[in-house]
């Protein structure tokens, strides 16, 4: 019996003994890099870096947000400007294709809920995330300034996208502190940092273009990101920067920019080597900044495919297109019939069977005919190219845009004559005549969309020029306040401290 | 560090089998010692016998089959023997008047005066449910002794036909517990719900337990159901808490038929359906087509002058069979049993089927004079299934291929005139599902293998311990291939894909348990004391090649794709792993056998947690009073059985927690360009919560079980409310900072409260005929409590979250409530319109939207069945009818198929053209319909065969079920039987596979 007992004892503390040794529930990670560990070192820092690029291109979906990115893919940043300009918009089919969400850009009726407005938001501050990061780790590391000077500039370039698009919004620097540590500045404020930042770090950027910078902020995109600051200061703060966005400018310009040579050439699509401007790999000459795109490797071009009618496309490319994107009559109309920059615009009958009309009778309710609207082919599909898009590298900043925006500033700053030879020098490329008179704004305010249509930049030039409110043939005047974009509604909720822009407040 | 944990792990497993060698070792020493007191039969005794009578006879069964191991014993002695193989025995006993007891597990006991005896004795079953034992987790209890809310359902009980998971054995079975069929792909799982929905992020699923193993839902569908013995449902926490990590959702715990010792049985049992389309939905045929075309101005072009009935081209009558071998034997000491099964199905829709084979075995032997009783469990499975695309469609509706059916204009061809499968360029992505039926390859096969081995050893008067290892296996490869042909934009753009996806899963679980039994004077104590080790990893690998230059060699050889047109995510793998450890101890404690008294307490530890946060305690106690044992009792006819229960206990909820979030970790996200190169890219990959903690669930339940009327008259009412805390969930956060929109986290709660009613009547009960009444009714109500709050300081506004079409989390409501805008008409262009709530000239969409209005829930808020079961003489009869309701279901794919607009590219309802509207840019209560139903789900027939006199054979059942023969619902899709799991897209319909009618026979036949 004593024995026994003596056994029950030893059992229990060979139990207790077991159970104390085998109590390790440490997670094991075999699959992902501990982010102390993996941006702790300068290897890290540079990949930070290259990180924030990846924000860039456009896609569907990336890291399961959708609509991210500044061009290329659909409902994203693109789209929310593109189409509340003149220049584009996706109607309403009648017979059911296509939502609503892109007419009401269109018609300035946009809504607090709408995803596209949610998309850009999300990227923008995704962005952001990724750009602070960038910079405290260079800075941890004691990289090479060059490079900390580019994470700190591309972080500008993403709160300037912001403030156009939303004007006063949160902002923050580090990512270490909590919302409510983040106020939402002023446009002035952060416009503000924004020059701060640039005028600071931009000459300390590399000058080489090309190569190894192709896609990336060199000394000449900084430059031309600050020229576009300073050429909407009056907009973002009530007071002009005219003879700063001029200085900005001719420092680009030292970069050795010139216009792309516009050679005709019956093999080419679109019979002209100006269209190289919106190919693959976008010629060094002219194209400042440019976003790098490999179909279904790295973003992607969706915009002359989703302009096309199903057997159209079908027709040319062996794959349908999306019948989408039309140009409103009124823009596709201004441009003269020997301009090269018209070549682009599709109108009429076409292979497949197909006859696009110049009217459009409705864009959201009952909607447009399947075949109604101008269509647009000027990013032409470079391989590798199927229904989902193609490969065309779309240019973010481009010499001619600084040509006319140093026209813009002189003309501004009383000195039309000095405007003249850069409209002239975009005019004779695309096979016109010079002007006869001096350049008035609304010459330039004209050359700026047909030269930099679908680029971009429209709405921004419209509210600057003062025709963004105007009438057209789908709605009548749009009141002030949509020259900003409302918060999106998703944001108010998640962080009640956000003030709603004016006129979007329940 | 990833080294040292595993050599920590392996050090679990070897120091715990040396302890099992030392228990032997020392057990073994007195047990040498112990040997002749501990003999409780047998002949050793007759020594003591002066005066003897022998009698001997043979213990037969209800249906005149020798039993085998039945206890004989003279009353009031130790003197017993037990029957041999053929129920034969002998006994000698002290007098004439000696009385001789025979008892039999599931058997009355029986009680003979020696001298009286005749030499046949048949035993009786023991039908009184009371009397059951009930499995109630790391152990088993007497039906009468359980104190937690335990639902049991016997072999003979459960539901009968083509049974292709376990889950169909039970439904409508058990009151409070909801098996959800949505549709009937092959190879498709049954869900199942307990009491409700109690967590957010996944872990619904209730732990499954198989003659120990523990997994998850998807390890009841590789037993096979034939071979399954009984089934056991922890409902409430104060059953459940001894599960403490896995426990919260319930647990099913599934015992296997065993052998019983000291005979031998072969059996096989077949069955084979015909499955039918009972319901589908009424479309326009070609000629309304075109005329309501031709209304709203379709041109000609659009139609291609066919007459096509895609749905019935893409279905065909499908069938199910199963077949299931069984034998078994062995003798006192070892028994085993051993089964191959198979179950066949080939759906309704062309080219969907499903083959699934399970071999297992189940061997028992018992050592060291009986101390030690080893069992041994070895199952594998294998599950061959060709399925159909579970999401594709045009740009503008995704669903299952089936459904995709609905929306082909039926004035479209098949085939094109070259004898290629039709395609229209002019339609945005059109698919011609009947050409990707026909051409795409999906094929899965999954391996599945698990073994158990068990020791028990009897220590020392009552105490025993018990060593417990299981290892599970399972390896899935999915083989797909879509080419050009098929039709589809996606397989056109990539000039046909294919793609190989292997995944594997390696589950080891180690337990060790101490137990003591004692009884003293009036006090039963048994207590448990467990320690427990699991690890679950899980790997996997995809790789997916385009561009085949024809398509021979489908999925087989990736290699041959394109090379040149990789992309980012052609080639991913993963691996990860969570380990759990638990320490539990119970106590069960009777007073009297009247007051009973469950307490228990369980220590967990889980990897997935922070690393401050990993461990979390799950303590449960209950009571007990069996108020028919009281002496005050003794004199009333009314109650044979009265019992009160109350309970209360804590679970926890980690297994719906994916690993690895709360830490801050890199991962790929395809490539940027830097540098003039395609490099990599690395995002951090989530918001990181190193603060994650143990989603905990109390339960408070309260029970009463009665038998009246001689016991005619049984039932169950239980009354529960649980609220489930530091609720995981992925809460808004604000971006900014945030670089993501939601972060894991422990903030909000959620409560349930239900009341269930279990009831049985015999309205007939004679020795030939009985016909019994059984039902049972639960009635839930769920409630969101709280979804905001903050995590270390940070405010979180987590509102209106969407759960599924229009339906929402929103606090103060259950959880996928409907918020939706109110249908009023259309407007002169017949687009629909809705009702402007707040009047502001603005329909606002957001989730927050003055406009919206709060419609219902689209979680039933009442499961009932009926079960009726008639028996006369040798043939039987029952049936099933099963239902719920207080739900709504948003029909979109109604309203999908109801726009005119979309005529010109797509066939429409019949329903449609009455409706009348255009166009709408909202999804509003239109389609918001009732879910209540009532479905004939059973009704089987079946006549038994008795064979005594015939060789070889024994006994033969044959039956004939229908399923599915009667649905009764106001629902105008096909079938309102959705998806209820309750995670994120429920309440809605986006079309289904096929709920199917069937007509099965089967065959069940024992050999001698």
């Amino acid at each position: 019996m004593k024995m026994k007992r003596k056994n029950i004892v030893l059992i229990g503390c060979l139990s207790i003994l077991l159970m104390a040794a085998c109590t390790n529930v440490d997670e094991v990670v075999y699959d992902r890099y501990p982010a102390e560990d993996f941006y702790g070192t300068p290897e890290g820092a540079d990949i930070a870096l290259a990180s924030v690029y990846a924000e860039i291109p456009g896609e569907f979906v990336r890291n399961n947000a959708s609509g991210v990115g500044y061009a290329g893919a659909d409902n994203g940043w693109y789209d929310m400007n593109c189409m509340a300009s003149d220049e584009q918009v996706i109607p309403h089919r009648n017979t059911g294709d296509w939502q609503q969400d892109f007419a009401r850009l269109h018609k300035h009726e946009w809504l607090p809920t709408d995803f596209i407005i949610n998309n850009t938001w999300n990227w923008l501050y995704k962005s952001i995330f990724n750009a602070n990061l960038a910079v405290s780790l260079l800075e941890d590391s004691r990289a090479d300034e060059a490079k900390i000077a580019e994470a700190r500039v591309l972080r500008a370039f993403f709160y300037y996208l912001l403030i156009d698009d939303f004007g006063d919004v949160p902002f923050y620097t580090e990512n270490t502190i909590t919302v409510d540590q983040i106020p939402q500045a002023s446009r002035k404020e952060v416009f503000d940092f924004i020059v701060k930042e640039l005028t600071e770090n931009v000459e300390l950027l590399s000058g080489t273009k090309g190569g190894n910078f192709y896609g990336r902020f060199n000394k000449w995109a900084g430059y031309m990101l600050l020229a576009k600051v300073y050429l909407n200061a009056e907009v973002y703060t009530g007071e002009a920067k005219w003879a700063e966005c001029l200085e900005a400018c001719l420092k680009v310009s030292e970069g050795g920019f010139n216009l792309h040579p516009a050679i005709t050439d019956a093999n080419l699509p679109l019979g002209n080597t100006y269209y190289e401007l919106f190919g693959d790999v976008l010629p060094d000459d002219e194209t400042i900044l440019a976003i790098y795109a490999t179909l279904d490797v790295l973003s992607r071009n969706i915009y002359t495919n989703r302009s096309l009618a199903g057997s159209h496309a079908q027709a040319l490319f062996g794959y349908s297109g999306w019948n989408g994107t039309i140009v409103p009559k009124d823009f596709y109309l201004k441009y003269d019939d020997n301009d090269i920059r018209k070549q682009q615009y599709l109108v009429g009958e076409q292979p497949g069977g197909v006859n696009y009309t110049l009217d459009v009778q409705s864009i959201d309710s009952p909607g447009a005919a399947p075949q109604a609207g101008v269509r647009n082919i000027k990013f032409y599909p470079v391989t590798p190219r199927t229904g989902g898009g193609a490969s065309n590298d779309f240019p973010i900043y481009r010499y001619a845009d600084a040509l006319l925006m140093m026209a813009e500033c002189h003309v501004r700053l009383g000195n039309s004559a000095a405007a003249k030879p850069f409209v002239d020098a975009i005019r004779e490329r695309a096979g016109l005549a010079a002007l006869t008179t001096n350049p008035t704004l609304e010459d330039i305010y004209n050359e700026r969309g047909f030269e930099l249509n679908w680029e971009g930049h429209r709405r921004q030039d419209m509210i600057r020029f003062g025709t963004f409110l105007e009438p057209n043939e789908f709605r009548g005047a749009s009141s002030d306040y949509r020259k900003i974009f409302p918060i999106p509604t998703s944001a108010l909720d998640a962080n009640p401290g956000l003030q709603q822009n004016p006129g979007y407040e329940n | 560090m990833r080294k040292k944990l595993l050599i920590k792990n392996r050090h679990c497993l070897v120091k715990a089998i040396h302890a099992i060698l030392l228990l032997f070792f020392v057990t073994s020493m007195h047990a040498k010692s112990d040997t002749t007191s501990r003999k409780m039969y047998g002949f050793e005794s007759s020594n003591f016998i002066i005066q003897q009578l022998t009698i001997s006879g043979k213990i037969i069964d209800e249906n005149g089959m020798p039993l085998p191991g039945a206890n004989i014993i003279e009353k009031g002695t130790t003197n017993g023997v037990v029957s041999d193989y053929s129920g034969d025995f002998s006994i000698s006993v002290s007098s004439s008047t000696s009385v001789i007891v025979i008892s039999y597990l599931g058997y009355k006991n029986t009680e003979i005066e020696a001298g009286k005896h005749s030499g046949v004795i048949q035993l009786e079953l023991d039908a009184a449910t009371l009397d059951e034992i009930v499995l109630i987790g790391y152990g088993s209890s007497k039906r009468k002794d359980v104190t937690g809310a335990v639902s049991s359902i016997a072999d003979g009980d459960m539901n009968q036909g083509a049974i292709t998971n376990p889950l169909q054995l039970i439904s409508g079975k058990a009151s409070g517990v909801v098996v959800t069929q949505t549709g009937n792909e092959p190879g498709a799982t049954p869900s199942v719900r307990i009491r409700g929905i109690s967590s957010l992020i996944g872990g619904n699923d209730p732990l499954v337990v198989v003659d120990g193993i523990q997994g998850n839902l998807d390890l009841l569908n590789q037993i096979p159901p034939s071979e399954i013995a009984s089934m056991d449902i922890l409902k409430d926490a104060s059953a459940t808490a001894v599960y403490g990590s896995r426990g919260a959702a319930g647990v099913i715990i599934v015992s296997t038929k065993k052998n019983k010792a000291g005979s031998s049985s072969l059996e096989y049992v077949v069955s084979s359906s015909l499955d039918f389309i009972p319901k589908k939905l009424d479309m326009l045929d070609a000629n309304q087509w075109w005329t309501e075309a031709q209304r709203v101005g379709v041109p000609a072009s659009a139609n291609h002058g066919s007459n096509t009935d895609w749905y019935d081209i893409l279905t065909n009558s499908g069938s199910t069979q199963t077949h299931a071998l069984s034998f078994g034997g062995g003798t006192d000491k070892f028994n085993y049993r051993g089964s191959i099964s198979a179950i066949l199905q080939d759906g309704v829709v062309i080219n969907s089927n499903n083959q699934k084979y399970i071999g297992r075995i189940i061997a028992t032997q018992k050592a060291l004079d009986d101390r030690l009783t080893l069992t041994y469990n070895l199952n594998s499975g294998i599950v061959e299934n060709t399925g159909t695309v579970q999401s594709i469609g045009r740009a503008s509706f995704t669903s299952n291929l089936i459904t995709n059916a609905y929306m082909m204009r039926p004035t479209d061809p098949v085939f094109d005139v070259d004898g290629s499968y039709f395609n229209d360029p002019n339609v945005f992505q059109y698919l011609n599902p009947y050409a990707v039926a026909q051409t795409v390859v999906n094929e899965a096969q999954e391996d599945n293998l698990f073994g158990s081995l068990k020791a028990d050893l009897d220590v020392y008067k009552g105490l025993s311990v018990g060593w417990f290892g299981s290892w599970r296996k399972t390896n899935y490869t999915n083989g797909f291939f879509l080419p050009v042909e098929s039709t589809s934009a996606n397989a056109i753009d990539q000039n046909g894909f294919a793609n190989i996806n292997n995944s594997s899963q390696n589950e080891k679980l180690m337990n060790i348990s101490l137990s003591y039994k004692k009884v003293f004077g009036d006090h039963n104590i048994n207590a448990l004391a467990l320690y427990e080790w699991q690890n679950q990893t899980y790997q996997g690998n995809f790789a997916q090649t385009r561009g085949f230059i024809n398509d021979i060699t489908t999925y087989n050889a990736l290699q041959l794709g394109d090379l040149s047109s990789v992309r980012p995510g052609d080639i991913t793998s993963y691996k990860n792993d969570r380990t759990l450890i638990s320490f539990l101890g119970r106590v069960n404690y009777s007073f009297k056998d009247r007051y009973l008294l469950t307490v228990s307490m369980r220590r967990d530890g889980a990897s997935v947690f922070g690393v401050n946060h990993k461990w979390g305690n799950f303590p449960s106690a209950s009571v007990a009073w069996q108020i028919d044992q009281e002496p005050f009792m003794r004199n009333q006819k009314v109650f044979n059985e009265l019992k009160i229960r109350g309970g209360y206990g804590v679970t926890g909820n980690q297994q719906g927690l994916y690993p690895q979030n709360s830490l801050s970790l890199v991962g790929g996200s395809g490539v940027t360009y830097f540098g003039g190169q395609q490099i990599t890219n690395f995002n951090v990959i989530q918001n990181a919560n190193a603060d994650l903690r143990w989603e905990t669930k109390k339960q408070t339940n309260i029970g009463l079980d009665f038998a009246l009327l001689k016991g005619r008259l049984r039932g169950t009412i239980d009354a529960y409310t649980a609220t489930t805390d530091n609720l995981l969930f992925d809460y808004t956060v604000p971006q900014p900072p945030f670089p993501y929109s939601t972060i894991k986290a422990n903030v909000g709660s959620i409560v349930n409260e239900g009341l269930e009613v279990s009831l049985g009547y015999d309205v007939i009960s004679r020795e030939d005929m009985t016909l019994t009444l059984a039902g049972n009714a639960a009635f839930l109500r769920n409630e969101v409590l709280k979804l905001s709050g903050s995590i270390n300081g940070v405010p979180l506004n987590t509102n209106y979250v969407p759960w599924g079409p229009n339906s929402y989390l929103i606090e103060g409501q259950p959880i996928g409530t409907f918020n939706i805008l109110h249908h009023t008409g259309k407007d002169n262009s017949n687009s629909e319109t809705v009702q402007d709530v707040n009047g502001d000239g603005v329909i606002d969409q957001g989730n927050q939207s003055p406009d919206r209005l709060l419609q219902g829930s689209a979680l039933p808020t009442y499961t009932y069945a009926f079960n009726p079961t008639f028996q006369y003489k040798n043939f039987d009869v029952s049936m099933l009818w099963r239902g719920s309701g207080g739900n709504k279901i948003y029909n979109g794919l109604r309203s999908s198929l109801s726009y005119l607009e979309n005529i010109g590219r797509s066939n429409v309802l019949e329903s449609a053209v009455n409706l009348g509207i255009e166009t709408s840019q909202y999804g509003s209560d239109l389609w918001l319909e009732k879910g209540d139903f009532l479905r004939l789900e059973n009704l089987t027939a079946g006549y038994t065969l008795n064979f005594n006199d015939i060789k070889f054979l024994d006994t033969m059942r044959i039956s004939i079920t229908g399923n599915n023969l009667l649905l009764i619902t106001d629902y105008t899709g096909i079938d309102p039987e959705l998806n209820f799991s309750g995670g994120n897209g429920f309440g809605g319909d986006n079309g289904i596979y096929p709920r199917t009618r069937s007509i099965v026979i089967g065959l069940d036949v024992k050999l001698k």
